[in-house]
């Protein structure tokens, strides 16, 4: 994959040389993303004002088959961003602007650099809600958010991302630009591909432009705090919870490391000496909100916990919400090396994984912390390590293959949020089967004939 | 291994990117070689030898950044950025790579009777007789550019004694790629003045807190917050309490978590107004709106239009350098809003001070 100095010329013709990157100290910050272990230099990296530039790149580079590895924030946590082949990373954090909020049609038009927050922000302005909530909101772009079809905090009641995607505009590899579905929420004619784009990871085209759905604010909201004994009474709990008929906004769950991880990091006041921790919420207007906060709260009980408290105000729920968030850095705490995976099984299984995680952690003598979007059973199993151990981190590696394994065998899958990236592509055949792994790979050529887009990951 | 960096501190990043959002110079370019992360990718590029010394991406980060450590209290892991950053200009801005202006900064301050000799000219506080308890500390730049803070400071507490030949405290050297130098001054001027050391410089106090101890520095505001100190009077504005809002210094607000203290105090003289953004850098950073005026104008610019559309009498600073930074941009753009430092402001109520008309009120 040749990168000559006559493409470099290329690209500050299309972009300006202001907006082209070269120098090695410029190119180092692009090896990684927020993914540890995955490194790799890319040999340019552009700032695409417009859609039309990233379509001249796009062009270019098929002309020349040199990769090109979109980027948002780099918060992904599957080397999605890695330049695995080198090539160019096209960042598209110029294209920040939120074009259009219609109240009428609860939508929203933007461009795929604005961050997931900075749109939450706007709708909240204007009384109406964009309910996609991943942890990384704060950092993480609407375009990554789409492209990973990255779920959240509220996932159980109102799914992800892909729920609230009604249209995207796309520049293809070979450089046209187009655009699928549009501003309704009925529209079924041709094959969807909005959602074939939407967690398609940057390997069909660049997103260039984004119309999602909104919703009104809900009136109200409740969140809460149950401790137990152990994760896998927790796990119990939320069975109890669904069946009771109460369909929360919010649950997660911390296991004891994390918990102690997170109060030192935000000092809430956590409960330190449980054995797991189950963060509930729910929205809507108060009196049903309230209802439903006292279920959850009775359902725990039942079950067996230890202490269940509710936030009384708005700042104290936020600032649960925020400590769940910061789960994953807090971890860190413990020691330099930090690895989040990310493994989904359903929901009546989760206690039984979660038994699995803590066998496997044992049998390989590592360290594994476990926290995670108890109503979706998408669990987050997490380890520290010191990098200067090699042993242990092969044996990372080792349990964490093991881990995935155990996902399919309960009927899960080997990622619910966090994409397949560089990181995963070893797993997707075992998840998928060597059939659909071939579909995918054709459907990758009918967008990518020179296969230059985000190289090394889906569809390759 | 270079063993430029502290490896444990360098280690603690794990590239979450939390911190993005935080950081000004990332929010202007939106460059991910302009973010804290980025910064210490690049830290560890030096570090593992893949990057020269020469760098020039390197130079031009280590420079571009302000130092502000906004991204610090946000880092979940705990990354000492600023430290880091320390090591970096000290690796990074030695010889011809320290600019000019800096050299010549840092051979003023470093010289006590220089400081002395300034002070003495622009007529700063002055305390006779042995510290009772604490001492203030004359910041070198306060001393040369607004010497009333100091007095006013006095005014307030008169039991601050303010013994000159103090010296300067070496933020300047340890934020311009000589912490040595930085951490030696600092030593010396905690010799200089044993016990508890009062500044009215937001960067003085956390550059001193780093090397005596947190024990032994208190920011003015947070010494008046200790001793349950209120002022009796107010600022009034046109027959009403005046409307005040507050600038946070960066290494106070993000090294010492010293935020809540200042607002509370301008409350109890006026009323105070929280600026949107009150948080983020200013833009002054030091050395930084001499050495980069034009992206210290960049950062300072939002802040300008906040400060407008807030429709306040006086913006308060804690700090010489946002005091000169908010001064100058007011001034550009022909505001009539004036900024002071908080000790004026409190000095000012003590005198029961009343502006009774603003200029360009009819
Ligand atoms: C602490 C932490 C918490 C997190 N919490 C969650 C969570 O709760 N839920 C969740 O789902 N994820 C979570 N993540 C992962 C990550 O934040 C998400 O994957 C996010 O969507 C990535 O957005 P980004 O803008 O950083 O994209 P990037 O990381 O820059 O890119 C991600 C992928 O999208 C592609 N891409 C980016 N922009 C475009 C575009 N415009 N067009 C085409 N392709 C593009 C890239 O090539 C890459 O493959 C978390 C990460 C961290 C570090
Ligand atoms: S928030 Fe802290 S750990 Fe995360 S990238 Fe920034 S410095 Fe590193
Ligand atoms: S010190 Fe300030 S400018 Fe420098 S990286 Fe941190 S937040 Fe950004």
């Amino acid at each position: 994959m040749p990168f000559t100095a006559e493409f470099a010329d290329e690209l500050a013709r299309i972009v300006g040389h202001q907006h082209l990157r070269l120098g090695p100290g410029e190119l180092a910050p692009y090896s990684r993303d927020a993914t540890p272990l995955f490194s790799a230099e890319p040999d340019a990296v552009v700032f695409p004002g417009d859609a039309e530039e990233v379509s001249a790149v796009l062009k270019l580079a098929t002309e020349h088959s040199v990769p090109v590895v979109p980027r948002g924030a780099g918060s992904n946590l599957c080397a999605g961003t890695v330049p695995v082949d080198g090539g160019v990373v096209l960042v598209l954090t110029r294209l920040n602007r939120i074009l259009e909020i219609s109240d009428g049609e609860l939508l929203a038009r933007v461009e795929p650099g604005v961050t997931t927050n900075t749109l939450s922000e706007a709708a909240e302005k204007r009384g109406l809600r964009y309910v996609p909530d991943p942890g990384s909101r704060m950092v993480s772009t609407v375009g990554g958010n789409i492209a990973t079809c990255a779920g959240g905090l509220r996932g159980l009641k109102y799914g992800v991302t892909r729920n609230y995607v009604l249209g995207l505009e796309a520049v293809l590899p070979t450089g046209e630009i187009i655009r699928t579905g549009g501003r309704l929420w009925k529209d079924v004619a041709g094959y969807d591909l909005t959602r074939l784009l939407t967690g398609s990871e940057g390997t069909l085209a660049v997103l260039t432009e984004a119309t999602v759905a909104l919703v009104p604010a809900p009136s109200g909201g409740g969140t809460g705090v149950a401790y137990f004994t152990s994760l896998e009474a927790a796990c119990g709990a939320v069975a109890a919870i669904i069946e009771s008929g109460v369909l929360p906004a919010t649950l997660e769950f911390l296991d004891r490391k994390c918990v102690r991880a997170v109060e030192e990091f935000a000092r809430l006041g956590l409960r330190t000496d449980a054995g797991a921790l189950l963060l509930f919420g729910d929205d809507g207007p108060a009196e049903a909100v309230a209802e439903n906060i006292d279920r959850i709260g009775k359902a725990c009980v039942a079950e067996g916990a230890l202490e269940v408290t509710l936030a009384d105000d708005i700042t104290s729920a936020e600032a649960l919400l925020a400590a769940r968030r910061c789960s994953l850095p807090a971890l860190s705490r413990l020691g330099s090396l930090t690895i989040l995976e990310d493994a989904t099984v359903p929901r009546p299984r989760l206690a039984e994984m979660v038994g699995r995680i803590d066998d496997i952690a044992e049998r390989h003598e590592l360290r594994i912390a476990t926290f995670g979007h108890a109503g979706d059973g998408n669990l987050h199993p997490t380890c520290v390590l010191d990098p200067g151990d090699t042993g242990a981190v092969e044996r990372a590696h080792k349990a964490f293959g093991e881990i995935f394994t155990a996902a399919i065998e309960l009927g899960g899958t080997i990622t619910g949020e966090h994409g397949v990236g560089a990181a995963k592509l070893p797993y997707l055949l075992d998840r998928l089967g060597p059939e659909q792994v071939a579909l995918l790979r054709r459907i990758k050529a009918a967008f990518d004939p020179a296969s230059i887009l985000n190289p090394g990951k889906l569809g390759s | 291994m270079s063993g430029v960096f502290d490896a444990e501190k360098l280690g603690r990043c794990i590239s979450c990117g939390f911190c993005l959002p935080a950081c000004p110079t990332y929010a202007l370019t939106g460059d991910e070689a302009a973010s804290p992360r980025g910064r210490i990718t690049l830290m560890r590029a030096l570090e593992e030898g893949r990057l020269d010394v020469t760098d020039p991406a390197s130079l031009e980060q280590s420079s571009f950044c302000l130092g502000c450590r906004a991204c610090e209290p946000v880092c979940p892991a705990g990354v000492e950025y600023g430290t880091l950053l320390e090591q970096w200009r000290d690796h990074q801005w030695q010889g011809a790579a320290r600019p000019v202006l800096a050299r010549w900064l840092m051979a003023l301050v470093s010289r006590a009777w220089l400081l002395r000799l300034q002070g003495l000219v622009r007529g700063h506080a002055r305390g006779k007789g042995e510290p009772r308890g604490a001492a203030l500390l004359l910041g070198c730049v306060e001393r040369g550019l607004y010497p009333e803070v100091s007095r006013a400071a006095r005014e307030l507490r008169g039991e601050l004694a303010a013994p000159s030949g103090q010296g300067c405290c070496g933020a300047l050297h340890a934020h311009n790629g000589d912490s040595r130098t930085g951490g030696a001054m600092a030593a010396l001027v905690g010799a200089r003045l044993p016990g508890v050391i009062v500044t009215t410089a937001g960067g003085c106090a956390a550059h001193l807190a780093a090397h005596l101890g947190r024990e032994r520095v208190k920011e003015f505001s947070e010494y008046l917050a200790e001793h349950e100190v209120v002022p009796s009077g107010e600022v009034r504005v046109a027959g009403r309490r005046a409307r005040v809002a507050l600038q946070d210094s960066c290494h106070l607000r993000n090294a010492l978590g010293v935020f809540a203290e200042p607002r509370a105090l301008i409350g109890a003289v006026a009323d105070y107004v929280e600026l949107p953004g009150a948080a983020g850098c200013c833009g002054a950073a030091g050395t930084y709106s001499l050495l980069r005026k034009r992206d210290s104008m960049r950062v300072l610019a939002p802040k300008l239009d906040a400060i407008a559309e807030a429709e306040v009498d006086f913006v308060v600073a804690v700090n010489p350098g946002c005091l000169r930074q908010l001064r100058q941009g007011l001034k550009s753009r022909g505001s009539t809003v004036r900024a002071i430092h908080l000790a004026e402001l409190l000095a000012m109520a003590q005198r029961d001070w009343t502006l009774s008309k603003r200029k360009g009120d009819a």
